[in-house]
């Protein structure tokens, strides 16, 4: 069994596991995080399925796991392991069922003192126009062609119809539309499921939450991010709902004997992969891009009944209720990128299950408006703490493949939180602090408190120790609506 | 009768599942899977869903089983209570589960995963473990 004196220091915030500890390694195992964070990856099985990764064929350099890893099904949550495109492996099990789970961000000139009169009402709003939890319906119905629409054009047919405007596309990861998107490889099934549930946020860790920015860390790509102290923001995280799921579910099932067939050897079945330039590797690339594009459309809708909420209870009250986007990113993805390895430039198909990608200032990939600054990166704590905005840097790319964390991070199972406060107790505390709640599970409050969740500032202390990421502004809560 | 007992997880849900024989198996994880995303409210059974499928080796049969009653949860807001097999074999599954609508709604499961998936034959009957992403 792996243990901590396995693994070598190679600074204050990078943790080793050499190749040569387990024989079907085929890089070294790399943990980011501070001692604390690297003492708390034993707690569960993370480490060992960050072993099981680096021993996928075609993967390069490192497999890694950002401090808010966290143990979860064939990858860790917080994993990042990219893997040649020419000879290497693409695997569902390395995004997840939530293909595309995601965040995004929209920041007003409101200040927080004009605000917390409305909170309530604002939250209410939010809460009747922006569909949440289990079993409902979105706010947008689609036919069948709006579907493979939405599947080939993501946030893009999102605003066709009317929903935002082509600065948020600007201001969304990948322009919210993932290269070679096919309809045709996503079933019935799977469109069944995602058909009528547009615009919804779903259901367990998916929230919406009003904040105030209360820290700048770095003045200048703030302010081209738009954050200014004291203003008011929104958050949005959720991802690709039924469809997503059923897709992921679908290839994970569909490639059980690709292992065999193409003479891969696999750790764990969750981990099932196909070579990326195979008949079901370009399908499941193609699938998982159209679900990618189903959240962008997604996060777009909702992003677009939150500005309508704004101004249905702001209007008239506050000199400019409008809401700009700040960015949208993806925490659960493969995408397909160039990145330095060693001497070569090398084409990958990078896997992030929990992690956010965090490009640095000139990345062709970045829009112009982002350029010199590098890619804002969007970190939400736990419910009722502090996020953060970071930006990506040069070190992530020569480091992590332009990675970083994504959240604060699991530590303590649902069980576990409901044996230490019930619902309605978290609720109340969460109100002692000034945070309205609104949600349809009080007791999913208690599976999701603070106290089952690592601190996101040791989280972040660790990215920016490590050089993966720096800090740029952070927001604390106001409102909460969970799914 | 099979029994399940629910295993720590930090973020997913997962079973540790007995079973007597493989109905038994597959009754028991459906069960068990329920009793996460809804309460039983002791209802009558109202639906009738008919379920066939192939699958290369039990594993598989089972996740794709556990899948297939979560497809219908999501679409029709099923829980499903009883379970009849006309047929089952590790590689195939003819079966009616018995459903009605879900009146108080619990933990939403995106899926039965195959994580470290192992059904194993022991002299009592089978026993696996399965972890459900939720």
């Amino acid at each position: 069994m792996v243990t901590k004196n396995d693994f070598e220091q190679i600074n204050e915030y990078v943790w080793e596991l050499p190749q040569a500890f387990d024989g079907r390694m085929r890089v070294p195992a790399r943990i980011y995080g501070n001692e604390d964070v690297f003492d708390m990856a034993f707690r569960d099985q993370s480490v060992e399925q960050l072993m099981n990764v680096a021993m996928l064929p075609g993967i390069v350099k490192y497999a890694m796991a950002m401090p808010d890893m966290h143990q979860g099904y064939g990858f860790p949550i917080g994993g990042v392991a990219a893997f040649r495109y020419d000879e290497g492996i693409i695997s569902p099990g390395g995004v997840g069922y939530d293909i595309n789970c995601g965040v995004r961000m929209l920041a007003s000139q409101i200040d927080y003192e004009d605000a917390v009169p409305y909170l309530k009402d604002l939250t209410a709003t939010i809460f009747r126009n922006c569909p949440s939890g289990v079993g409902g319906k979105g706010a947008v119905q689609l036919s069948n062609k709006d579907l493979d629409d939405v599947l080939e054009q993501g946030a893009d047919w999102a605003v066709a119809q009317g929903y935002g405007t082509r600065d948020d596309i600007q201001r969304t990861e990948s322009y919210g539309r993932i290269a070679g998107a096919s309809a045709s490889t996503v079933d019935a099934r799977a469109k069944e499921r995602g058909r009528p549930q547009m615009g919804s946020l779903g259901a367990g860790n998916h929230f919406l939450e009003i904040d105030v920015v209360d820290e700048i860390y770095d003045a200048d790509v703030a302010d081209v991010f738009g954050l200014t102290r004291n203003r008011i923001v929104v958050q949005i995280h959720c991802g690709s709902r039924g469809l997503g799921h059923e897709v992921c579910g679908q290839y994970i099932r569909v490639l059980q004997d690709a292992p065999k067939r193409y003479g891969i050897e696999i750790p764990d079945r969750e981990l099932v992969a196909a070579p990326v330039d195979s008949r079901e590797g370009r399908d499941y690339l193609a699938a998982m891009a159209a679900s990618a594009n189903y959240a962008f459309a997604n996060r777009q809708i909702l992003a677009h009944f939150v500005r309508r909420s704004f101004e249905q209870v702001l209007a008239g009250k506050v000199r400019d209720w409008n809401l700009h986007q700040v960015y949208d990113v993806t925490h659960n993805i493969a995408k397909i990128e160039e990145h330095q390895v060693g001497k070569q430039r090398m084409k990958l198909v990078v896997h992030r299950k929990g992690a956010t990608r965090a490009f640095a200032p000139n990345h062709p990939d970045l829009p112009k408006v982002y350029r010199e600054t590098g890619q804002p990166v969007l970190v939400p704590g736990s419910m009722g703490t502090a996020s953060y905005v970071l930006v990506g840097t040069e070190s992530a790319m020569e480091d992590t493949f332009g990675s970083t964390c994504h959240g604060a991070g699991r530590m303590m199972s649902r069980n576990a939180a409901l044996k230490q406060m019930r619902g309605e107790q978290v609720r109340a505390e969460l109100n002692q602090q000034g945070i309205v709640v609104r949600t349809d599970s009080v007791k999913g409050l208690a599976e999701e408190a603070p106290y089952a969740y690592k601190d996101v500032s040791i989280v972040v202390d660790s990215v920016v120790g490590a050089g993966i990421a720096r800090q740029v502004a952070r927001v604390r809560p106001l409102a909460v609506i969970k799914g | 009768m099979g029994r399940w007992q629910e295993i720590e997880h930090t973020a997913d849900l997962a079973l540790h599942l007995w079973a007597n024989d493989l109905p038994d198996l597959f009754a028991t994880a459906a069960r068990g899977m329920f009793t996460f995303i809804a309460a039983d409210d002791g209802a009558a059974p109202t639906r009738a869903i008919p379920v066939t499928l192939e699958a290369l080796d039990v594993e598989t049969l089972l996740i794709d089983w556990l899948n297939e009653l979560l497809y219908w949860t999501e679409i029709e807001g099923l829980i499903f209570t009883a379970f009849e097999f006309e047929r089952l074999t590790p590689t195939h599954l003819t079966a009616t589960a018995y459903g009605k609508p879900i009146t108080e709604y619990g933990k939403y499961v995106k899926a039965a995963t195959f994580h470290d998936l192992a059904v194993r034959a022991t002299p009592e009957g089978y026993e696996t473990e399965i972890v459900f992403d939720t």
